[in-house]
């Protein structure tokens, strides 16, 4: 039942690109804007906001504290009353990105870092091992140069490392490759002369991309 | 590296080639000039065995220079850099690898590594010899890259000079009026007076410079640049003894006051801060040089330098609170040294002590006195084998009371093949000491991110105190790297000549190469709870410098004279070449995905660019009159990794390559009077990101008048 569903998501998400992309002319997206798209296997997320800074304390920049909830299956957002359930994949605050598993939620999800590049990773190698959430640690590893990004003190500023993909078991059992893009809005990290408040309230939007596999197989 | 020395080997043949066609004529006069900084012993320049090149007195005035960076970032193959005040970075070596000397004594006072070349006046200096390629053999820690040496005149004709310039520019409009509004000036006055006291020569000079700030944006109280108050005070006397013994003495002290007003960005919450940087440098140089005989000397010099830099900050916002940031250096040091001449050898050899001091607030406490001290032996032996062929070797042991100690032997040589080709090639090995803030620093950057950085000493021992108090949330993998520091070490191997085409054309070249080996990285260790970094030293990198550099003097006509040099570069962190050969580092296409990064897109290390050079044509008559054009190019340089894979290739954060014209002439109006005008900059070239002491253009007048 529940695989049909997602494949008629798909046809229609195809459907709808398609059609999009016709009229490619006429529609302008605000490249600030949060929006997704459908390309082939590949969808792409872009300027997902990652519980946004709304002030700067003692103790550096804060959002108000809410995780953002994301579901690969149906490539949107999921409202965070869901969070106790396997409605979503993946959770963004800030540089955390948690897994629907272990402490974080009742799914039945699993991740670990993959080096090397999106394209090249056909299918999830033989002899993988999913980890889970199990706060304070996570499958996907919190801190600079250990998951997915490095952190520049000096400079402020938050850089998704190349040829890092994050390979998921979602919720429901299915697997996804996701690549991090980009951790601030527009999907442009600013430059290293920009202004602390630039870099400041211009992060916590996250773009990336992925490919769900709907049919519970680990190929891509 | 290859293909370098090969296109050194095929210029070689392509220019014996030519040369057998040369009928004879009379070198250059210029090889007759003496040079001491090479050998450390009075040399005819045509003998000495590695790449020397001298900027005369006559080349600063008639450049219209002031300070020392404004004349080195006219020399080919070497680069000013912009953190921490003006370096220089000599064969593409960071500042911290050059040593900069005052007559033979080196200046000290560096911030992160880098000596200030603004903080130099060179109006009343004799000349500047620049030695490229490794020195320690002769000079220790520091002579990595190579060496730069300021000669003071401490003799000459009596006179009494007084000279005065205006300069004013506005970077906004491009063009000033010399009195308008929003225009910034730069005063300059100064002062020389030439005597003899019974035997004694004595030289004073004194030189102030005033620049006020630089403002790149209309109506913006902000400067780039501060208000800058710089004085610089020389007394030498040079005095016969008797008839075998003379004695120098030389007290120089350079002032600096640099006013302050900058927006402080704390996590997005801006406040101003205001204040005063006070730099004072102060240099006493005594030496006695005796002749036993025609066959030996034997000298003795004492050696003092005492540096302060002091900054205080007062904040708009806060304004019963400050913050002072103090650095205190003292150097003192003894040496003798004894040159003994055999038949066909020259052997010079002698020893020296070093008392190396610090203070600093960025230290645990600014009372507590940090100490080195440095027990020092060379020798050097110069070996003339025939007129054609001279071998120079050298050693040096380097003693040191708080790390490991260094030997840096050299060999080197120079060959004429024939009246129109001089080979020279040396092999060297240069270190650097770990300086003090490496050791000592406990520093914490409040005013971004409250990120810290320790000194090695340190590290551990606070780490370990933190963690005790919960302070620390994680250790990184290089925590476990910490150790006692050791010096860096390089080899450099120089390999060139000088072709002579004819009388009128002279081409310099060079290719070096110089491996680095245990370089000193900051690298983070362990990050605090609230996510702030700490960073600490350790000797990890190691890398490499190669290239080739060409400089060709033309003398055209008799009046016009047309020289121009170039530098090609290239650099390497050898463990990132690894990884990216192993196909281990990726980079992101435009879109943002990620791909394998290819060899070819690897810049190496940060702020270098592949190619710099400069063209200077120069035309003078008999009746005094000047009036020259200078070029000076310097290509793309890469600042900061875009990409997230931490190292430095084509698609990440560059300053632009870009050209400087500066012009100048000049007057003699009779035997008193000079008169010059000059443009810096002509194009108004700015980039406010990259090159933020790029100050627009400038024009300025300097009235020279003197008494005999």
């Amino acid at each position: 039942m529940k695989k049909s569903t997602i494949g008629i998501l798909a046809i229609a998400a195809l459907i709808f690109n398609a059609c999009k992309n016709d009229e490619t002319n006429n529609v302008v997206v605000n490249p600030n804007d949060y929006n997704v798209a459908v390309s082939g296997k590949i969808v792409t997320v872009k300027n997902l906001p990652a519980d946004t800074v709304v002030g700067i304390g003692a103790q550096g920049p804060y959002g108000a504290g809410k995780y953002t909830f994301f579901s690969l299956g149906t490539n949107s957002k999921i409202a965070s009353t869901d969070s106790a359930t396997s409605n979503w994949d993946l959770a963004f605050a800030g540089t955390t990105i948690r897994i629907n598993a272990g402490t974080s939620g009742p799914g039945n999800g699993g991740a670990f870092v993959y080096t090397g590049t999106f394209d090249a990773l056909t299918s999830v190698p033989v002899d993988s091992t999913f980890r889970i959430d199990q706060a304070p640690t996570y499958a996907i590893t919190k801190g600079s140069g250990k998951g997915w990004y490095n952190y520049d003190g000096p400079n402020n500023l938050v850089t998704a490392i190349p040829g890092r993909v994050l390979v998921i078991k979602t919720a429901t059992g299915k697997y996804a490759k996701v690549e991090i893009l980009n951790y601030y809005k527009g999907n442009t990290t600013p430059l290293s002369t920009a202004t602390d408040s630039v870099k400041i309230y211009d992060s916590r939007y996250y773009s990336f991309r992925y490919t769900y596999q709907a049919d519970g197989t680990t190929t891509f | 590296m290859k293909s370098i020395f090969q296109t050194i080997l095929l210029l070689f043949l392509s220019l014996s080639v030519f040369a057998q066609n040369d009928t004879t004529y009379a070198p250059f006069s210029s090889m007759q000039e003496v040079v001491i900084t090479a050998t450390k012993t009075e040399t005819k320049l045509g003998n000495v065995t590695m790449p020397i090149s001298i900027i005369s007195k006559k080349n600063i005035e008639q450049a219209g220079s002031l300070r020392l960076k404004d004349i080195l970032q006219e020399q080919a193959g070497l680069s000013i850099t912009n953190g921490f005040g003006a370096g220089i970075q000599m064969q593409g070596l960071n500042p911290d690898y050059t040593l900069i000397l005052l007559n033979g004594a080196p200046l000290v006072g560096r911030t992160a590594g880098v000596l200030d070349l603004n903080r130099i006046g060179i109006t009343n200096i004799k000349k500047i010899e620049i030695v490229k390629g490794p020195s320690s053999s002769l000079y220790g820690s520091e002579a990595m890259a190579g060496v730069i040496n300021i000669i003071t005149e401490n003799n000459g004709d009596k006179k009494i000079q007084f000279g005065a310039r205006y300069g004013f520019g506005n970077p906004n409009s491009g063009w000033a009026t010399p009195l308008g509004k929003s225009v910034f000036k730069n005063t300059d006055f100064n002062f020389l007076f030439i005597t003899k006291y019974k035997k004694a020569n004595v030289n004073f000079s004194s030189n102030a410079f005033y620049l006020d700030g630089i403002s790149f944006r209309p109506y913006s109280s902000e400067r780039v640049t501060q208000p800058i108050w710089r004085l610089t005070n020389q007394l030498s006397i040079s005095a016969p003894v008797n008839d075998k013994t003379n004695f120098s003495f030389l007290i120089r002290n350079g002032y600096d006051q640099i006013k302050q007003s900058f927006a402080v960005n704390n996590n997005g919450a801006v406040s101003t801060s205001y204040g005063n940087e006070i730099n004072n440098d102060l240099n006493i140089n005594s030496s006695l040089k005796h002749t036993v005989n025609e066959k030996i000397k034997s000298s003795l010099n004492l050696y003092a330098t005492l540096y302060k830099g002091y900054q205080k900050l007062n904040f708009s916002d806060k304004p019963d609170s400050s913050y002072i940031d103090e650095f205190r250096q003292h150097l003192y040091r003894a040496e003798n040294q004894n040159d003994v001449r055999l038949k066909n050898m020259l052997l010079s050899f002698g020893a020296g002590y070093v008392i190396d001091q610090a203070y600093s607030t960025r230290y645990d406490n600014v009372e507590s006195r940090k100490q080195n001290q440095i027990l020092y032996a060379f020798a050097q032996h110069e070996w003339t084998l025939s007129k054609k062929l001279i071998f120079t070797s050298g050693v040096r042991y380097d003693h040191n009371k708080i790390f490991a100690a260094a030997f840096s032997p050299k060999f080197s040589f120079r060959y004429i093949a024939n009246k129109a080709i001089t080979i020279k090639g040396s092999i060297g090995r240069g270190f650097k000491a770990p300086d003090f803030r490496q050791l000592y620093l406990n520093f914490t950057n409040n005013a971004a991110g409250g990120y810290s950085v320790l000194g090695s000493i340190d590290a551990i021992k606070i780490i370990q105190q933190m963690q005790t108090l919960g302070q620390i949330s994680e250790i990184k993998d290089d925590y476990n790297k910490l150790s006692t520091l050791k010096p860096e070490f390089s080899t450099g191997i120089n390999l060139g000549g000088t072709v002579f085409f004819n009388k009128n054309i002279q081409l310099d070249f060079n290719g070096f190469r110089n491996d680095i080996e245990g370089l000193i990285d900051v690298r983070q260790v362990a990050t605090k709870l609230n996510g702030a970094q700490i960073f600490s030293y350790i000797n990890i990198k190691n890398a490499y410098t190669q290239g080739l550099e060409l400089d060709l003097k033309w003398k055209a006509t008799k009046q016009i004279s047309i020289s121009t040099g170039y530098q090609f570069l290239e650099t390497a962190d050898k463990d990132e070449l690894a990884n990216i050969k192993a196909g281990r580092v990726y980079t992101r296409n435009v879109d943002g995905t990620s791909r394998i990064l290819l060899n070819k897109e690897y810049v190496g290390l940060a702020n270098r660019s592949k190619h710099m050079g400069n063209v200077k044509i120069n035309y003078e008559n008999k009746h005094g009159l000047f009036i020259n054009t200078r070029l000076i190019y310097k290509s793309r340089w890469y600042v900061g990794d875009r990409d997230g894979n931490g190292l430095l290739n084509k698609n990440d954060e560059n300053g632009e390559g870009y050209f400087l014209i500066n012009v100048a002439a000049g007057k003699a109006i009779n035997k008193k009077l000079n008169l010059n005008i000059g443009m810096d900059n002509v194009t108004n070239y700015q980039d406010v990101n990259y090159l933020p002491n790029l100050s627009g253009r400038m024009i300025y007048l300097t009235i020279n008048y003197t008494l005999k």
